[in-house]
């Protein structure tokens, strides 16, 4: 199987420095473990820290130059379809550009690939030419999926962690240096400023409450007032919580 | 409870003597009132003094002033319903897409329609709920009209290729998603489909620009509202005030074609194995529970992940990953069930975004009882084994 893996120029979360985003190299562990071909693919005007990937258990790694600020999407477009790839992994969203997680979903659309998104586990489908995807959804459930082949899959942060670093092998793979196709990225109509984390909004704290009514309002139920019983029986109380658990429907 | 206050300034001048140039003061006469209320902290006190217990205590959050009439304080009759408002003629539609799990809104989907409703209150126009199937409860959400988009099992393109019909076929101004893991991936398909811009986990959100974060956090980057937008969970708060209509639309979907998913099975968690930031269901431990085989066993029988207050794990009697608080895990659960535990304000922090609370504690005045939406004053080791058997029976009859 010939697998291809998306990697972006990425920064470090918190010293900001060039680094490889780490769920791009969970995507390379999981590649490495569905066996097969695994091959790198960078498109941007350097290779910088991507070099490292090597280490993580990627043998080859091909880097398509751009001039700065070009948009990446046609040529890993163009390199993807002369590959023939049976699967491409992505990232869920890249770490220190615009994070938004919209480039697989339009190369997938360019090419013509189904998309699956947040892949925590990977392995070969029941008949040939499927794969089998464990997808991660909220609160700890997973979906299990079979798709048919070839496709693009994208990888959630919940995926097993990469590979370790080794040196040697960041030092015997290879780096494949081709040009890219210089496109121009459309202009974009976004006013960019320093961060500002904004408050969470917590319910129903009004503005200008005193610190009481704040702390009230963080820490009370949602659910407005509840249910008081004072001593009563161990059983009725335990009637009343079972009754009150199925109400709400977290248990069956 | 309140005597005006004395503002000796204003006194004062109020009885300055006119027509001297040296200021003369006639102390003598009758002093004239300033109207600012005064607080009289006795009266206070004496309202928040808590009867009935032996140390005296007050409670000045007034939360249970009303001890005397236990039990049950029962919600007041002054629930006026919601006036009903019509929008008959919108301007243009503000789609909503909400996750909607079970048919059920989640308090993220709620959110969206108060965002959606501020986006098309700005523009005349009205909110349009996609939805799989029409709930009583999208009319209090907010949405003027409804339209039931088909869906069968999980195929998120076909979903995507009815959005983008919808898109063409009506006047739709603005699509809200929920940023989560299928409302996300949604958004990002009709992104792509459409060749529209996405503004992908919006954190703030008004009528004249969204702002979303970018490049690790380092930047904000801010624009007029697009046509696609996903917001992110506590950026707008949920309508309220007001009940819609939901009005069902009629609308002709193209017929959908098959995908490359070949199968698709829903695997719960095992709540067991989950961490606690991801679990539904947490039944937690403090102070109040000593005999921990016991509680072991119902968390097991409940189906609920394990937790504990700090004081059970600095005893080591509960692992530290369990903790829940500000300085454990925050938790993101549907219900949690707290045996013996007091709430101390670090505790309740843990607690926070939970929906539904159950509390046992054998003290009345505990924080957790008051923030519990069942509470039961009794004691926990009485109730777990009193659980257990009556989980027993019913597995058996
Ligand atoms: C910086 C800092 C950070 C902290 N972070 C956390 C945190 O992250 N998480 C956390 O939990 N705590 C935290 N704490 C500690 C917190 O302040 C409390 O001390 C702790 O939560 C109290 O735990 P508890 O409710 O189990 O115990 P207690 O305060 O001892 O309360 C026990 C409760 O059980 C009840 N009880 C007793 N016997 C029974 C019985 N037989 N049946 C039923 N009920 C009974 C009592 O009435 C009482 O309400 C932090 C404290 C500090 C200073
Ligand atoms: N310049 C690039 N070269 C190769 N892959 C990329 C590039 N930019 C983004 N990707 C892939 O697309 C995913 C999502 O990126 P983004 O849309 O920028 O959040 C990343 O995790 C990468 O796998």
């Amino acid at each position: 199987m010939r697998i291809a893996v998306l990697l972006s120029a990425g920064r470090h979360r918190v010293s900001a420095h060039p680094a490889p985003v780490p769920v791009e190299l969970q995507a390379i562990r999981l590649a490495a473990e569905l066996g097969g071909e695994a091959f790198g693919l960078h498109a941007g005007p350097a290779i910088g820290p991507l070099h490292d990937t090597l280490g993580h258990g990627l043998p080859r790694l091909t880097h398509l130059r751009l001039a700065e600020n070009d948009d990446p999407a046609p040529s890993l477009a163009d390199a993807l379809r002369e590959g023939a790839f049976d699967l491409v992994l992505a990232g869920r969203s890249g770490q220190g550009g615009e994070d938004a997680g919209l480039l697989p979903y339009a190369l997938a659309r360019t090419l013509g690939l189904p998309i699956v998104a947040d892949a925590v586990a990977l392995a070969e489908g029941p008949q040939p030419g499927t794969l089998r995807v464990e997808q991660a959804l909220p609160r700890g459930a997973r979906r299990r999926l079979v798709i048919r082949l070839p496709a693009l899959v994208t990888v959630h942060p919940a995926a097993p962690a990469p590979l370790p670093f080794a040196f040697a092998a960041a030092r015997r793979g290879d780096v494949e240096t081709r040009p890219g196709i210089a496109a121009a990225c459309a202009p974009s109509e976004m006013e960019e400023r320093p961060y500002r984390p904004r408050p969470k909004l917590i319910a129903k704290a009004a503005g200008g409450a005193s610190a009481a009514e704040r702390l009230k309002a963080a820490t009370e139920s949602a659910s407005g007032g509840g249910k008081l019983l004072v001593e009563p029986t161990p059983d009725n109380a335990a009637r009343a919580i079972l009754a009150h658990l199925r109400e709400i429907g977290v248990l069956a | 409870m309140s005597r005006s206050r004395k503002d000796p300034r204003t006194e004062r001048a109020t009885h300055r003597v006119e027509g001297s140039i040296r200021p003369r003061f006639d102390l003598a006469a009758a002093p004239a009132a300033t109207g600012r209320p005064r607080r009289d902290r006795r009266a206070e006190e004496r309202l928040a003094l808590v009867p009935g217990t032996v140390r005296r205590r007050l409670d000045r959050t007034q939360r249970v002033a009303a001890v005397g009439a236990l039990p049950a304080p029962t919600t007041p009759a002054v629930e006026t319903p919601p006036r009903l408002r019509t929008i008959p003629e919108p301007a243009c539609l503000v789609a909503v897409v909400p996750d909607a799990p079970g048919g059920r809104l989640t308090p993220h989907d709620r959110q969206l329609f108060g965002a959606a409703r501020l986006l098309a209150d700005a523009n005349g126009g009205a909110v349009l709920a996609l939805v799989e199937s029409w709930s009583d409860e999208l009319a209090i959400a907010g949405a003027d009209r409804v339209l039931p988009i088909p869906a069968s099992g999980y195929d998120p393109e076909a979903k995507a290729l009815a959005l983008l019909s919808v898109l063409d076929g009506l006047a739709v101004r603005h699509v809200l998603f929920p940023e989560s893991a299928d409302g996300g991936d949604l958004a990002r398909r009709l992104a792509a489909l459409s060749g529209e811009a996405l503004f992908a986990g919006a954190e703030s959100l008004s009528a004249k620009a969204v702002t979303r974060a970018a490049q690790g956090r380092r930047i904000e980057q801010r624009r007029a509202p697009p046509r696609l937008i996903s917001l992110a969970t506590d950026a707008v708060a949920p309508h309220a005030g007001t009940l819609h209509e939901a009005l069902p639309v009629e609308f002709a979907f193209p017929e959908p074609t098959a995908g490359a998913i070949l199968s698709a099975e829903y695997i719960p968690a095992d709540p067991a194995k989950v961490s606690l930031a991801e679990a539904d269901f947490v039944t937690s431990a403090g102070n109040g529970v000593t005999d921990f085989e016991v509680f072991r066993a119902l968390v097991a029988a409940l189906g609920a992940t394990p937790g504990a207050s700090r004081m059970v794990c600095d005893a080591g009697l509960m692992p530290r990953a369990a903790q829940v608080g500000a300085s454990g895990t925050v938790l993101e659960a549907r219900c949690y069930f707290a045996l013996g535990i007091a709430g101390a304000p670090q505790h309740l922090q843990g607690v926070a975004r939970c929906e539904h609370v159950v509390a046992v504690n054998t003290d009345l005045h505990a924080a957790m009882i008051e923030r519990a939406g069942l509470a039961i004053v009794a004691d926990a080791q009485e109730v777990m084994p009193a659980l257990l058997r009556l989980i027993a029976e019913e597995k058996r009859g």
